[in-house]
């Protein structure tokens, strides 16, 4: 076996794969410093829309009605006694769940993380299927079809390809 | 002057009608000519392209006269016109609103109308290229008759209004409103070409691979001016809206991200048919997709329907879009239905772990993606139909969402570009993985050491080294095979374009996951510290004019001047934010100057943002912009019957 081929053999590989793993487990378990009360704010007011905009988020907003719900927000932060759960569902109470960014989970606004996933899902499957089919089909007899589309392209030879060539 | 204003409305809707004229006959002659395979019939079809193309820049150039010499007889010049506007966003004002704005569409379809009877004037007699071009008209057709109906820009106004509130004000203070929504509108309506090619295929029943050939370079550019336009807009929202983000899961954003992620997915698989003869149904269905979601994306940003913050409402639109969309969708759909039989590939995908498969599971996340996107906009919609209630689904759905599918993109990035035609190798995956997975562990580690956290932010950044490994990888293969001939083609350029899209998710990922913010209350010549800079108000500026007030505070940040400004629109009366960015190449400094400001009391509340890694979406942007024009050109031409792209002689020798 020669040297580039020993480099790359499993075991470095293994090393590879755990070094990752190292890292990423130091990183995501790791105290990334206590929040500044402006970047708490600012955290909440990501997940409320400004009731009287076009669709944007209190953060994003500059109109009035925005800035009044973020200097709300501002002084339960500063208050210290609510959550961030708590200070949204106060702000939600008040101004129904239309201020919400983040559509519930339940009842009909559940559909919008179902859906989603549900679709995911069956293209997911949909493509398994696919490859199965496929596989099965290996090792069929070249069609009619098959045969005239090699012809054509070997005759018309108008496939312009520039993919790698190794 | 006074004798020249009045006449660009008569002019105008004149222009209009010679377009809608021309159109008509263009679609009729292109139809009759192909049907009957007449060449003097067909000899006419450039012709009322033509007219078309001069009626529609005619209709452009009357809009920009009556915007110039403030001709308020029209409604559209009392809507956005203005006399204290300056000449330069007078001159965008154009397109600030619904009217001008599917006038810049139509003469951008017109032109385009021009150009493929131009290119082809030697092919009419080709039955394809004749219902291209019958397509061509008959969307122009369309957007004729909403110029002339429900978004006539030449519709007389009230008599006596002798003055109007000019543009949103923020469509005029910054230069980018000059070449975002043109840039856009390339991308948007240039999808219409390759959507005309596929009608005309299905139509001829050459389903073949023959259509794509014509219309791969025009998809190419429409994707690349689509995407180059979308970066723009973000850079626009970041210099201009003040809350120091690029991407705020608008609507009218959203509907410029759907067809763009359909539209990827397309030049990735139209590879596929290219090579194997597969996906055609595919290929077309993405097509018809990507233009027909330009129309919904349109019919829900234009309409009124959504709330957006530059959408243009306007309740008579509405129904002309959506009637459109329907006829696009029915008539796509009954045409793939009618050439099913022609539209069976004979091909299989022999196996997962190939060039084509990866494409497959690309295509399959940017669906998902598309998907996930339209229905997050169409959500509320859907809520308020059925319950009578108001909902918002804002950016942390989009990002909870959209996350994961991004992520999986990325890994399909550091994979695909290695992965030969038809099958792959554990050795040979081994071989060509080897060192950009090594490049990715390399970043994670630099992540790490710099202080990085969160398992998402992470995953970015090592897919993101591993990626660009990959890409690079194929670069310089390419290269040193070619020299800088290497960096041309489709394959090479893409991989350039990678790259930018490489830089531009891990750019995000860093700046949303790390920027640190804080409002500091500034006393004048009193120095404050905060996340290592220091800033210290000296002064402020007031600057007056018949248009607007603005007051600006002179900050110093680590010894540099800058100037956060608020701006009052004096007839719109919206106090409107002008951030100051301090941009270098680690991190970005965006301060902005919080409202009230009260300039007698010697201080100021700002808000600074210290973001790191933005300038590297712009730069990431530029490199799209740059790996698709490479992209464009021809790369190396190699035979068609090459089993698979590499060889694989290592993993053949003992």
């Amino acid at each position: 076996m020669n040297l580039a081929r020993r480099i790359r053999s499993w075991p470095v590989w293994m090393l590879m794969g755990l070094v990752v793993v190292v890292l990423l487990t130091i990183g995501t378990t790791r105290d990334d410093g206590p929040r500044t009360q402006s970047e708490r704010i600012d955290a909440i007011s990501k997940r409320v829309a400004c009731p009287t905009c076009d669709g944007e988020s209190v953060y994003v907003s500059r109109a009035s009605a925005a800035e009044s719900i973020r200097n709300q927000i501002a002084r339960d932060v500063a208050a210290g006694a609510l959550t961030d759960d708590e200070i949204i569902g106060n702000i939600a109470g008040a101004f129904q769940a239309r201020v919400l960014l983040v559509p519930r989970a339940t009842g009909l606004d559940a559909l919008v993380w179902v859906l989603p996933i549900a679709v995911g899902v069956c293209a997911v499957a949909g493509l398994a299927a696919a490859f199965r089919r496929w596989r099965l089909q290996q090792g069929a007899v070249p069609s009619d079809d098959d045969r005239a589309l090699v012809e054509e392209l070997l005759a018309g030879g108008r496939i312009d390809d520039d993919e790698e060539v190794l | 002057m006074l004798g020249v204003t009045g006449v660009a409305g008569p002019l105008g809707r004149a222009a209009l009608l010679v377009g809608l004229v021309g159109a008509v006959f263009g679609l009729v002659s292109a139809v009759t000519g192909t049907r009957q395979s007449d060449p003097k019939v067909l000899r006419l079809v450039p012709r009322f392209a033509w007219l078309t193309g001069i009626a529609s820049l005619g209709a452009f150039v009357c809009m920009e006269w009556a915007m110039i010499t403030r001709d308020f007889s029209l409604a559209y010049v009392q809507k956005v016109g203005s006399w204290s506007t300056p000449a330069l966003y007078n001159f965008t004002a154009v397109w600030s609103a619904l009217e001008g704005s599917i006038l810049l569409w139509l003469m951008v379809l017109t032109f385009l109308t021009v150009g493929i009877a131009v290119k082809y004037r030697a092919k009419l007699d080709d039955p394809m290229v004749g219902w291209a071009l019958a397509t061509m008209f008959f969307v122009g057709v369309f957007f004729f008759v909403l110029t002339l109906g429900p978004a006539n820009p030449f519709a007389a106004g009230p008599a006596g209004v002798l003055d109007g509130p000019g543009p949103n004000p923020l469509l005029q203070n910054h230069v980018l409103v000059v070449f975002h929504p043109p840039i856009l509108y390339l991308g948007y309506v240039g999808f219409t070409v390759p959507f005309a090619f596929a009608i005309g295929a299905l139509v001829t029943g050459r389903v073949g691979e023959g259509w794509l050939l014509e219309t791969r370079r025009w998809a190419l550019m429409s994707w690349g001016f689509l995407t180059f336009g979308i970066i723009l807009g973000s850079w626009w929202s970041y210099e201009v809206l003040g809350w120091g983000g690029v991407w705020a899961w608008d609507p009218v954003e959203n509907a410029s991200f759907i067809p763009w992620l359909t539209g990827t997915a397309y030049i990735h698989s139209v590879l596929v048919q290219e090579r194997r003869g597969m996906l055609r149904v595919w290929n077309l269905s993405l097509l018809v997709s990507t233009f027909s979601l330009t129309i919904l994306g349109t019919f829900l940003t234009r309409s009124g329907v959504l709330n957006s913050v530059h959408a243009f409402s306007d309740g008579q639109i509405g129904p002309f879009l959506l009637t459109f969309f329907a006829v696009i969708v029915l008539a796509s759909v009954v045409l793939i239905g009618w050439r099913g039989d022609l539209l069976r590939s004979p091909g299989t995908i022999d196996s997962p772990l190939s060039r084509e498969g990866a494409f497959l599971a690309n295509n399959v996340l940017f669906g998902v993606f598309a998907f996930v996107v339209l229905l997050g906009t169409v959500f509320p919609l859907i809520v308020e139909a059925l319950q009578d209630r108001q909902l918002v689904v804002g950016e942390p759905f989009f990002d909870r969402l959209g996350v994961p599918v991004g992520l999986t993109l990325l890994f399909l990035m550091c994979v695909a570009p290695v992965l030969p035609w038809r099958k792959a190798s554990g050795e040979l995956l081994s071989q060509r993985l080897f060192w950009p997975a090594w490049g990715g562990t390399l970043a994670l580690l630099v992540s790490v050491v710099v202080g990085a956290t969160g398992i998402a932010p992470l995953l970015t950044f090592f897919l993101g080294g591993f990626a660009g490994g990959a890409a690079l990888r194929q670069l310089a293969l390419a290269t040193r095979r070619q020299g800088l001939r290497g960096l041309v083609g489709r394959a090479n350029g893409g991989m350039v374009v990678h790259i930018g899209v490489i830089l531009i998710a891990v750019a995000l990922a860093a700046s949303n996951s790390f920027t640190r913010s804080q409002e500091l209350t500034l006393k004048l010549d009193t120095p404050i510290e905060w996340g290592g800079h220091t800033f210290e108000l000296v002064g402020f500026s007031r600057e007056e004019d018949d248009r607007q007030t603005r007051i600006s505070a002179r900050v110093e940040v680590d010894g540099t001047e800058r100037a956060p400004a608020v701006t009052k629109y004096l007839k719109m009366g919206n106090n409107i934010g002008t951030p100051s960015v301090l941009t270098t190449l680690t991190k970005d400094i965006y301060v902005t100057l919080e409202p009230p400001v009260k300039m007698d009391s010697g201080t100021a509340k700002i808000k600074v943002f210290v973001k790191p890694m933005i300038v590297w979406i712009w730069v990431g942007g530029a490199m799209m912009a740059v790996g698709t024009v490479l992209a464009m050109f021809p790369g190396r031409r190699r035979k068609p019957t090459d089993p698979v792209s590499a060889p694989v002689p290592e993993a053949a020798a003992p």
